[in-house]
Formats: C-alpha cells, structure tokens, sequence
C-alpha cells in the first residue's frame, strides 16, 4: 500500500521524504561518533600516559574489571541486589504516592489541612533523614527501600494529585448528570483520565528509584552497585567505581526502556 | 397541552466573601411534551444555571422544579450536553455511548443494549463503533455525545452551548443533525444559547432572560414550519422579524 502511493508522489514530496531520512540518519551517525571518539580518546590518551589511567581508568580497563567480577560470580550478585531494592522501592513508592493521592483528591479538607506539609516533605533534603531511617528501620536492604521510597513518593503524590484535579469539570458534571456517585467518577473518569501522566511520573520514578537506591547504598550496604562504587572509592580502584557506574547507566536506561513502550501504549489513544 | 416541566418561582443566590450574590429570581416559564424551548440572555446571566437546577445538580434558595408532575431529583434520567462532546479519548465510541448504562449497571440489560444498537444504527454511527473518538469528526463526535444521552431515555434533554465550539459550516450541520434526531426520538429538549439565529432556527419557543439577577423577561413564540430543516427555517421570511424582536429585548438589557 505504502509503495504503491509512493508512485503518486511528486517530485518535491519525495524530495521532502527523502531530507527526513537524511537528517534522521546524519543525527544517529553523529551520535554513535561522538562515542566512539569518546571512548578512543578515553583509551588512547590513558594507553600512552598522557592522562593518568589510575585516576581516570580506561575503557580497557573497566571492560577487564567487569571480566573479573563475571568470573568470580560477584557482578550478577551485586546487580541483582541493587536491581531488587531499586524496583521494589519503585513499587513501593508508585503505589504508596497514587494511593495517597487519590485519598487526598477525595477528601478536599484533609488535601488544604496537609498541603504545607507535603510542600515541606517535598522541598526536604530526603537524604538528610539517613541517619534516622537507619536507627529506625535497621542498617539494611529496609532501610535502602525506605531512602528510596522517601525520595519518590513525595514527587508521585504531588504529580498524580495535580493530574486528578485536572480532570475536565465538564465531564464530572456529565458523570454526575448521568448518576454516577463519587466512586464511579474516580474509576472511570479521574484515573484513567490521569493515566498519561501516571506514566510520566513512572518515567520520573525510574530515575529517582535509582537515586534513592544509590543514596541508600551509600549510607547503609555490604553489596549492591553502589556498594562497588564507595568500596571502590575507598580504596582507589577507579576502575571499579567506573565499571560499576557504567553498569548502573545500562540498567537505567533498560527500565527507560521499558516505561517508554508502555508510554506509547497509553499515548496512542489520547488526542 | 399539559406542563411537563415547571419552574415555579425559582430564586437562586449563593455566598460569595465579598457577599451574597442574587443570580435568579422569581423565574417562572414552564415546557410542554416534545416541545423545543430555547433560553437566550445576556452573557453571565445564568443560563446554565438554571440547566443545572433542572437537572438536579443544584438546588434553588426558593421555588420548585416539577418535572412530569414529580419533584425533581438526582435518580431521574436527564439528558445534558455541552459545549464540547466530552467523550472519553480512551474509550471506543460504543464503550463512551454506553457508560450511562455502565453507570447504572444495566450494560447486560439486553433491552437497553438493544435501544444503543437501534439508536446507533439509525444515525450512522454503528459501523464506527469500535473506533476511538479521535479518528471521528467534530460532527459525528457531537451526535455520539447525543446518543450517550439517548441511551438513558431521558425524560428531557437539556443543551448547554452544544453548537458553539464548532467552526460555523460544522455547526450548521451539526445543528440540523442534531434538531432532527431530538424531533424523531420525541424528546424535549431545552436549549441554552447566546445565538439568536440559532435559537430561531430550532425553538417552538424562546425564553429571553434580563441580566443579574436573572429573571424571564419575555416569551416569544415562533410559527415557523417544524417539518423542515432549521437551515431552512432560517430563509422563512419571518425569520428577521423574529431576529429583530428578539435583539431588541436583549439589547434593552445591556
């Protein structure tokens, strides 16, 4: 169907057609350069000393690090522990903060009586709590959840509570023209009219999950990527430190991934 | 012909902090079976309020509403439209058609399923049903939000604006369209309109209404054929008489 079209098209349209697909193509040869050059640089500078490899390790060197940590069993041990807590407290955090904000769109007179307080919660250093989450919860995995739920929730709250208070107070007047109680008007029109910005505050979420898994780590943690990170630190083995970072960018984008697909499914219906 | 529904001696203020505001009063005007009534007014004057007090979403300070003889209230099924369709994007048209009976847990009622189907068939949009309501035109999307309120067999229909977020050609059409449907269901209907043309065009009667507080200001009954179009009725030579008359009540107003 499409070719056959194609014959109908003019001369400027194909022209037209075919700038897209150069420009769309030069884009992507430009992104792939300009990390490769990166990296050769990266390599090649640290290989001829010219930049000091024990600061700054080198691609090569990440790459043998990560062989090492295959080999002894330890890397999928670490990224399987960080990945557990991050989409646990994700969980956690997405449920928790729609929860929370669906009882605040129900009830105008709690949503005005705790408003300054969840702009204080919002505006609040969630990392400043560390200390307390840790006496409280224990110096463990709760307490890595706990930092990483303290940091999404707060942000899916405000979201999901601003997008159901969005909602058109024409159809609410149609929904109630037509009987529903206050129940139905939740169900059928508040949320699922809310349902493109719930995916936007997943997208938020799968960067502050990670945030807050991180920061948790940081505090409280005898394994994890973040774990590698600040032992790594610790004892100066930047090619650890980077190995690691490196792996933490391609979960992150891999769960990025993943909220994008479902975006396009929810997106393809609305206007 | 008997009242079907009643007015009686409607007054409406509500508080606002810098006082009480008086927004209708002593509003008297009744509507008889099948008939077309419009309400034209200065803007702001409370047109759609009084929609909302027949419906039942609100309730007058003073006065009753009487509709078929009963008080009205929340459970009796009223037909409201508005501005826009307020279709929901995530629904098909059958599942956005429908949600009134969702609503009142009858989808399974096969009696009701059957009136949508007939009701969707008669107006052409049955074989759109599975479609979503951005892949309809603004015409076709406006008689699916007419049909929604079909479904419920409404004992009145009540017409907020329902033209005026369309470009003109559309909404000649879709005025047409929409007046013929109303008159081959039998429904009553009252329509709220700041365009006098309009109003002419589909009303057996028009309601003017003075500026706040509201109250009716003058009943205009208009002979013009009801079997044609109301894109016909508009080259009536009545017509400008009519448009006339009722310009200058409401310039009177302002």
């Amino acid at each position: 169907m499409k070719n056959k079209k194609n014959l109908n098209y003019s001369k400027e349209h194909k022209k037209y057609l075919k700038q897209i697909k150069v420009d769309k193509f030069t884009t992507l040869v430009a992104q792939i350069l300009l990390l490769v050059v990166f990296i050769g640089l990266w390599e090649l500078l640290t290989s001829v000393g010219a930049i000091d490899a024990f600061f700054l390790s080198s691609p090569s060197r990440m790459i043998n690090k990560l062989i090492d940590l295959f080999k002894d069993g330890s890397l999928f041990y670490h990224i399987g522990i960080t990945l557990y807590e991050t989409l646990i407290g994700f969980l956690i955090a997405t449920v928790l903060g729609t929860l929370i904000a669906i009882i605040l769109w129900w009830s105008r007179k709690l949503r005005k009586i705790l408003e300054p307080y969840i702009v204080i919660l919002n505006a609040l250093p969630k990392i400043a709590l560390g200390p307390v989450i840790i006496i409280w919860v224990g110096a463990g995995t709760g307490a890595i959840i706990t930092m990483c739920v303290l940091i999404c929730v707060v942000i899916t709250t405000l979201s999901m509570l601003s997008a159901f208070l969005e909602c058109d107070e024409d159809k609410i007047s149609l929904m109630r023209s037509m009987g529903a109680n206050k129940f139905q008007i939740l169900t059928k029109l508040v949320i699922p009219n809310a349902l493109t910005e719930f995916v936007s505050v997943l997208k938020i979420n799968v960067g502050m999950s990670w945030v807050g898994t991180i920061m948790g780590e940081y505090l409280v943690s005898k394994a994890g990527l973040g774990y590698l990170i600040v032992y790594g630190g610790q004892v100066f083995q930047l090619d650890l430190v980077m190995a690691s970072t490196l792996i933490l960018c391609i979960l992150a984008c891999v769960m990025y991934l993943f909220v994008g697909i479902l975006e396009k499914k929810v997106r393809k219906h609305k206007e | 012909m008997e009242d079907y529904l009643q007015l009686k001696d409607i007054s409406l203020s509500y508080q606002t902090k810098e006082g009480e505001v008086l927004a209708l009063k002593n509003v008297n005007f009744s509507v008889k079976k099948n008939e077309f009534v419009s309400i034209v007014g200065p803007s702001g004057c409370g047109k759609t309020t009084i929609l909302s007090l027949i419906s039942g979403l609100i309730k007058p300070t003073t006065g009753e509403v009487l509709l078929d003889g009963e008080h009205i209230s929340k459970d009796m099924s009223i037909g409201y439209m508005f501005q826009r369709d307020n279709l929901f994007p995530w629904r098909t048209i059958y599942k956005n058609v429908t949600i009134g009976l969702e609503l009142k847990h009858k989808k399974k009622d096969k009696e009701s399923i059957q009136h949508v189907d007939d009701l969707l068939k008669k107006y052409g949009l049955y074989e759109f049903k599975n479609h979503y309501p951005s892949q309809l035109s603004g015409g076709m999307r406006q008689r699916a939000a007419l049909i929604r309120t079909l479904c419920l067999k409404p004992k009145i229909l009540l017409l907020d604006e329902p033209f005026s977020a369309l470009d003109y050609q559309t909404k000649l059409s879709v005025c047409d369209d929409v007046h013929s449907i109303i008159k081959r269901e039998h429904q009553t209907a009252i329509l709220v309109t700041h365009d006098i043309s309009e109003a002419i065009s589909v009303s057996d009667r028009i309601i003017v209404l003075s500026k706040r507080p509201a109250t009716v200001k003058c009943v205009q009954k208009i002979e013009l054929d009801e079997n044609i179009s109301p894109l016909k009725r508009r080259e009536s030579p009545l017509f400008p008489k009519y448009f006339d008359l009722i310009y200058r009540e409401l310039s009177n107003e302002k």
